[in-house]
């Protein structure tokens, strides 16, 4: 069973119920409006057109909405409806969040750690949090965004720049727990959108470069106390350790960050996950080996937090690509048989489709022009050609970052933002200072030599579809729609439509500021769908004319 | 690599002997210093640069020029307005920039005065003192250049502003770009054509061709500036044709169109508007 049919006989419930409830009293409609989404909510996923309810739309992380209003005729009559502006910059950055909607509300997080609920037809505010940061933060300062809100029940879950776990009263923005996640002072931080599961919330960490040690943890909804962690680094003697150097104090600050979002796999009970890169990022030399889990996807058990499988893409890392891009669930038919299978673009350039009950690797192939390596050896590893400090190879924000990607199921299509860059490595042995970065070295990046794209891979081979290109390398995300239509932002701040089958651009709007780590997300009000994207400081609705 | 171990073994030993000497100077620091305590020593950029690459150089670039993808500035002309100062340094260091991923530091005194210290040893400065004549040299400027370089409140806008330029260029740089000007273009400058429809006909006898300094582009459109200067905006759907020319839109100034001697006149008028 997928995880789209899991969701069918709910939604069959709740239509009838809605029905019902017009049709009966008043007061029953008022029960219906208030009913709170539930785990069975989150995992119908985008079933319900009114409501998004998880970062990705649902756990498999495909970004794929059923809507079908808006569609490749009538998508030239697409126009902004309404703006919201937060009022708080991070320039160098962008307005990274993909707001969730449940009856009406939009609840939005921003920069710096300001959140709010919205009216989802309008854009008016029915209330603002903002949290009291500290000045000494750490990579909190230098990446002071946020990806956006956990949902469950009346409850709302954020992380903040100094590394802690909130949850919200939805209704009011009252603070309802407040837990440490990891100390700020030492280097964390954390940006990511937690993932709300039956009776967890699971969040992860940034900070891999400083000297941290990262972890993905669970925690329970209603008392925000801790069910288990999964450290991402082994301890000395763990299953793991042996890919490092034997000494603890390695092992205790060697990176490993999940400061992006995980998928979720309900039928096997199984958390995908992407960790960050080994610290110090460039300087290899303090930790030989190939420092698992480091940029590598790890399945743990929902329930346990243990580690089921592994892959790690790039072994013994010295070019900062974190793994930390949002694994994508399918079910696909692969070479004859139906094969449930976990799909990632990787910021080293390669993408990868592994079977995500064993781990298998099933393919691995380069999407961009990447000389860092161009295939996996049948070993499974890359078989790597240059490792940048002879030569370019991606630049630190690597092939792609973790701007959502999109999977369009019915045309077995992958879209990626590619980043074609050029940058030389050069390493040099850091000091390490607890809350100061370790990155081991400097990059060369060869600025004339940077491009973007949009590109439609085909899972099958891995081969390049179709692509649009940028003028300049790119951080915006990926929304697709079953009306056959791609939305991708750019880094010059174009919000676009595409044509998924052709990659025929269809329709254009410049937003004002570089759409960054940002993908859209769509939903039903009043009988309209709406299209969001995030940009700079704005939020824009788009929407066809009213009829 | 060995050599290269032992210089890196060397820097840091100076970083750390740097960092232990100075907590006399921390005392004599609780009001903020006006100047670097460190200016006059010549480890303090030598350890500057090791904290540089490790706290900074990921924004701003190993060569500390910037990356403009992510709107960190290029620090190497950070001093040529001339209205910088060391001690402004050190409270942008120290504290970040409010509303950008420039983070504050907490470094201590002497560490930030260190990055204060290779700030200044990478600065872009053109300390050439000129002594041409300045009478000629704006003459000569008003008749060579004036049309698209502006100096002060004068002269055109099609190249860049030459106001401070002295302070940014030696003298052998400034030559070079007067002699072969298309070797290095700065960004905003770069010479693009566009070929379009006169009167909305593809016939090639009907096209016409914009040529002018590409200002900005996305994926849709491109900005620039025409060699009439005027900004041009264009819809890239309504071109035929966009070309991206590898030669400045400058000439180049032969020694017989303009000689040394006449380049030191126009550069002392430059440096005397300063």
């Amino acid at each position: 069973m997928t995880i789209l049919q899991r969701g069918l006989p709910k939604l069959v419930r709740r239509r009838s119920a809605a029905i019902a409830a017009l049709l009966l009293l008043p007061v029953v409609a008022c029960a219906q409006e208030t009913s709170a989404p539930d785990y069975e909510d989150i995992l119908q996923g985008l079933a319900d057109p009114e409501r998004w309810l998880t970062y990705s739309g649902d756990y498999s992380g495909q970004r794929h909405s059923p809507l079908t209003q808006i569609n490749v005729d009538n998508i030239s009559s697409l126009r902004p409806q309404w703006t919201f502006q937060t009022g708080t910059t991070t320039r160098g950055r962008g307005f990274e969040t993909t707001p969730l909607v449940d009856a009406g509300v939009l609840y939005v997080t921003g920069s710096n750690n300001y959140a709010w609920a919205i009216d989802a037809r309008s854009g008016r505010t029915f209330w603002q949090y903002r949290r009291n940061l500290p000045r000494d933060l750490t990579y909190g300062a230098s990446a002071p965004v946020n990806r956006g809100f956990g949902m469950l029940g009346n409850s709302l879950f954020m992380v903040t720049l100094d590394a802690h776990l909130l949850s919200f009263d939805r209704r009011s923005g009252d603070i309802l727990w407040d837990i440490e996640l990891a100390d700020y002072r030492q280097g964390y931080a954390a940006t990511l959108a937690p993932l709300v599961l039956d009776g967890k919330v699971i969040v992860g960490i940034s900070g891999g470069e400083y000297a941290t040690r990262g972890f993905i943890d669970a925690y329970d909804p209603a008392s925000g106390d801790r069910l288990w962690r999964f450290h991402t680094i082994p301890g000395p003697g763990e299953p793991g350790s042996e890919t490092w150097p034997d000494d603890p104090a390695i092992l205790a600050r060697g990176g490993g960050g999940t400061w992006m979002n995980g998928s979720y796999d309900p039928d096997l009970n199984l958390i995908y996950w992407g960790v960050g890169n080994p610290n110090p990022d460039y300087y290899g030399d303090l930790r030989p080996g190939d420092n698992l889990y480091s940029n590598s996807i790890v399945a743990l058990d929902a329930d346990s937090g243990e580690l089921r499988w592994h892959y790690q893409f790039t072994p013994h890392d010295l070019n900062d690509w974190d793994s930390n891009q949002i694994p994508i669930l399918a079910d696909i038919e692969w070479q004859g048989s139906l094969r449930r299978v976990v799909m990632l673009a990787n910021r080293n350039g390669f993408f990868y489709v592994m079977d995500r009950v064993t781990g298998e690797l099933l393919q691995g192939t380069p999407f961009t022009a990447t000389t860092w390596a161009r295939e996996i050896g049948t070993d499974g590893r890359p078989i790597i050609l240059n490792d940048g400090r002879e030569g370019c190879v991606p630049d630190p924000w690597g092939s792609t970052n973790f701007m959502p990607p999109s999977y369009y199921p019915d045309l077995g299509l992958f879209y990626v933002t590619a980043r074609e860059t050029c940058a030389t490595y050069v390493s040099e042995q850091p000091i390490i200072v607890p809350g100061q970065a370790s990155f081991g070295g400097v990059v060369f990046i060869d600025s004339e030599k940077g491009s973007g794209a949009l590109r439609a891979l085909d899972v099958q081979t891995g081969e390049l579809r179709w692509e649009f290109t940028y003028p300049s390398p790119t951080f915006g995300g990926v929304l697709t729609t079953v009306a056959g239509l791609v939305f991708a932002g750019d880094h010059e701040g174009n919000f676009m439509a595409f044509d998924a089958s052709s990659g025929e651009n269809l329709w254009h709007y410049q937003t004002g500021s570089r759409i960054w780590g940002a993908a859209a997300m769509t939903y039903m009000l009043d009988g309209r769908q709406f299209v969001l994207i995030p940009a700079g400081t704005t939020l824009t609705a788009f929407a066809l004319p009213e009829p | 690599m060995k050599k290269l171990r032992r210089v890196k073994r060397c820097i840091l030993t100076a970083l750390m002997s740097l960092s232990a000497i100075p907590i006399v100077l921390q005392l004599s620091s609780v009001q903020a210093q006006q100047v670097n305590p460190l200016e006059s020593d010549p480890r303090a950029a030598l350890a500057g640069g090791v904290l540089f690459r490790s706290q900074c150089a990921t924004c701003h670039g190993g060569d500390a020029k910037g990356i403009t993808g992510i709107d960190a500035p290029d620090l190497t002309l950070i001093w040529s307005a001339g209205e910088t100062t060391d001690e402004g340094v050190f409270q942008t260091i120290r504290n970040g920039v409010p509303g950008s991923i420039m983070p504050s530091h907490g470094l201590t005194d002497p560490e930030t005065w260190m990055l204060v210290s290779y700030l200044r040893s990478v600065a872009v400065t053109g300390a050439t003192k000129f002594s041409g004549d300045s009478l000629r040299g704006s003459a000569l400027f008003l008749t060579n250049c004036g049309r698209c370089h502006r100096v002060k409140s004068g002269g055109g806008s099609l190249g860049p502003d030459l106001s401070q330029i002295t302070t940014r260029r030696s003298s052998a740089a400034l030559i070079n770009s007067v002699r072969d000007p298309s070797a290095v273009i700065a960004r905003r400058y770069h010479p693009v054509s566009v070929v379009f429809a006169a009167g909305g006909a593809a016939a090639a006898s009907n096209q016409r061709r914009v040529q002018g300094a590409l200002k900005s582009e996305d994926a849709f459109s491109i900005q620039m500036m025409d060699t009439n200067q005027q900004l041009r905006a264009f819809m890239k759907a309504d071109l035929i044709e966009i070309v991206r020319e590898p030669n400045s839109l400058m000439p180049a100034f032969s020694r017989a169109a303009l000689s040394n001697a006449e380049l030191e006149d126009i550069f002392t008028f430059l440096q005397s508007q300063l």
